[in-house]
């Protein structure tokens, strides 16, 4: 076991998605045979390489400056630059999200929370940017109000999830009611809001518990798909909600994002830019929860491990 | 407007003074919203029949977004319970205390959650590695890379 000298606790080990394409015919894992240190300490010499590479990655992660919790939008060229490089088939799926009108991307913190985060900035927004304002804002809050006799049925103490809800619905409702200085709910004013880790991270929580109450109180529709993402077995939902869904920092997953596009009643839909597409196009899977609404589309652009926003706009016609 | 800690916290506190600790567990102190001390019984047959323990809980501006730092008080009045996840320094390796840490958890819940792992214990020892991780151990376990032991221990 190792203890780290750094001001900030080591991030928790992140598990990979379950549905991380795995290539044909390979059958070794694969071992780090990166840039190993020698090392008397004992303590390191007994590490396997996982470990060791664990123990790398949380050193580089305490050493790289963070990536804002979200950004701002940048346009897709700046995306394809960075696989220029690399790999033809990532570039030639960026060119094609381009040809269906998809121009930026606006980015997500890698800390297993990015697809709540995402959905959530997303979700707020498109509210934001509604024909109806107010209708979108009611309806939304309404829905949100709702689903509190289902956190409760879900064995949640009100004292353990009223505050993360109170943060989510007074960023909702503050997109038509002014606050005490007078203002509404910008663009800018909700970039503010996501990056202030308090706020987000209440935001993240609240979809969390939302998501695990779903779960559990309809355990029959979701029982058969509770698969531990490493094992492969099938947990309970409680396990599986305790471990996968309301641990902080927990990548989600098909059955979590189902759960939550019912329990948020919105249809999403996340595009797989996974470089495994022999022509070029990307697999769009959409989570439907059967609605009809005039608001804009909420896609999410998923890479292997991540998750952020897919943009028809740019940062100079949002703000 | 108070930090989202304070505010979980004293919702937490009027919770304990208007429906009391479950059986075994009494808060000690609680005068700030940075640390509290609460004493541990297990009730009933157990190993621990007859000794009390204490607990620290200390609490960052995001609690409880992230976990609480939980570790055994050791003085002259406490010790820590000998149990193969708990270091004699006081740290515990518990997985909810780390990785698996929801905000769903209380201070309540996580001193239920420790007096479950005390009352299931069936031998009395140390983590085999005890003696090699209390002479390095940071201050605030939190900090510690715990390799999660066998739960079923």
């Amino acid at each position: 076991m190792q203890s780290s000298d750094g001001e900030t606790p080591p991030e928790a080990p992140r598990l990979e998605s379950a549905d991380l394409p795995t290539a044909e015919g390979q059958e070794t894992l694969p071992t780090y045979t990166g840039p190993g240190f020698v090392t008397n300490n004992p303590e390191l010499a007994s590490l396997t390489p996982a470990q060791l590479y664990e123990l790398n990655q949380g050193l580089l992660d305490e050493a790289v400056p963070q990536r804002p919790l979200i950004d701002q939008i940048v346009p897709m060229a700046v995306l394809r630059a960075e696989y220029e490089n690399g790999s033809a088939s990532f570039t030639k799926q960026i060119d094609y999200l381009v040809s269906q009108s998809y121009t930026g991307i606006r980015r997500t913190r890698g800390d297993g929370d990015c697809f709540y985060r995402s959905l959530a900035f997303r979700y707020v927004e498109r509210l934001m940017n509604a024909a109806d304002p107010a209708l979108a804002v009611g309806s939304a809050v309404s829905t949100l109000e709702a689903s509190l006799p289902m956190l409760e049925a879900a064995g949640f103490q009100k004292l353990v999830f009223e505050d993360f809800y109170d943060t989510f619905v007074s960023i909702i409702k503050r997109i038509v009611q002014p606050e005490a200085d007078g203002t509404t709910l910008t663009p800018l004013l909700l970039l503010e809001a996501f990056q202030n880790p308090e706020v987000s991270n209440s935001v993240v929580v609240y979809l969390r518990l939302l998501t695990s109450a779903q779960i559990r109180t309809d355990p029959d529709s979701y029982q058969d798909f509770l698969f531990h993402p490493e094992l492969g077995e099938l947990m309970t939902p409680r396990e599986f909600c305790e471990t996968f869904v309301e641990a902080v920092g927990k990548e989600a997953d098909h059955v979590q994002m189902t759960a939550l596009a019912r329990a948020l009643k919105i249809n999403f839909s996340v595009a797989y830019l996974d470089g495994r597409s022999a022509d070029g196009h990307v697999d769009f899977v959409n989570f439907n929860d059967g609605i009809q609404d005039e608001l804009e589309p909420l896609v999410l652009l998923y890479r292997p491990g991540h998750y952020d926003i897919l943009e028809k706009q740019s940062e100079d016609t949002v703000i | 407007m108070a930090g989202i800690a304070s505010r979980r916290l004293q919702k937490e506190l009027k919770e304990i003074h208007t429906q009391g600790c479950p059986v075994g567990i009494q808060l000690l102190n609680a005068d700030n919203f940075e640390e509290w001390h609460l004493s541990l019984e297990v009730m009933g047959e157990s190993q621990y029949q007859g000794e009390v323990f204490a607990l620290k809980f200390r609490f960052e501006p995001q609690y409880p977004i992230s976990a609480p730092a939980v570790q055994f008080i050791i003085n002259e009045k406490y010790k820590a319970p000998v149990h193969p996840h708990v270091y004699s320094n006081g740290h515990i390796c518990a997985s909810i205390l780390g990785n698996e840490w929801s905000p769903v958890l209380s201070v309540i819940g996580v001193c239920v959650t420790l007096q479950s792992m005390l009352a299931s214990c069936k031998k009395k020892e140390r983590p085999p590695d005890n003696d090699r991780y209390v002479m390095h151990a940071p201050d605030n376990p939190k900090k510690t890379r715990f390799h999660y032991h066998d739960d079923t221990v």
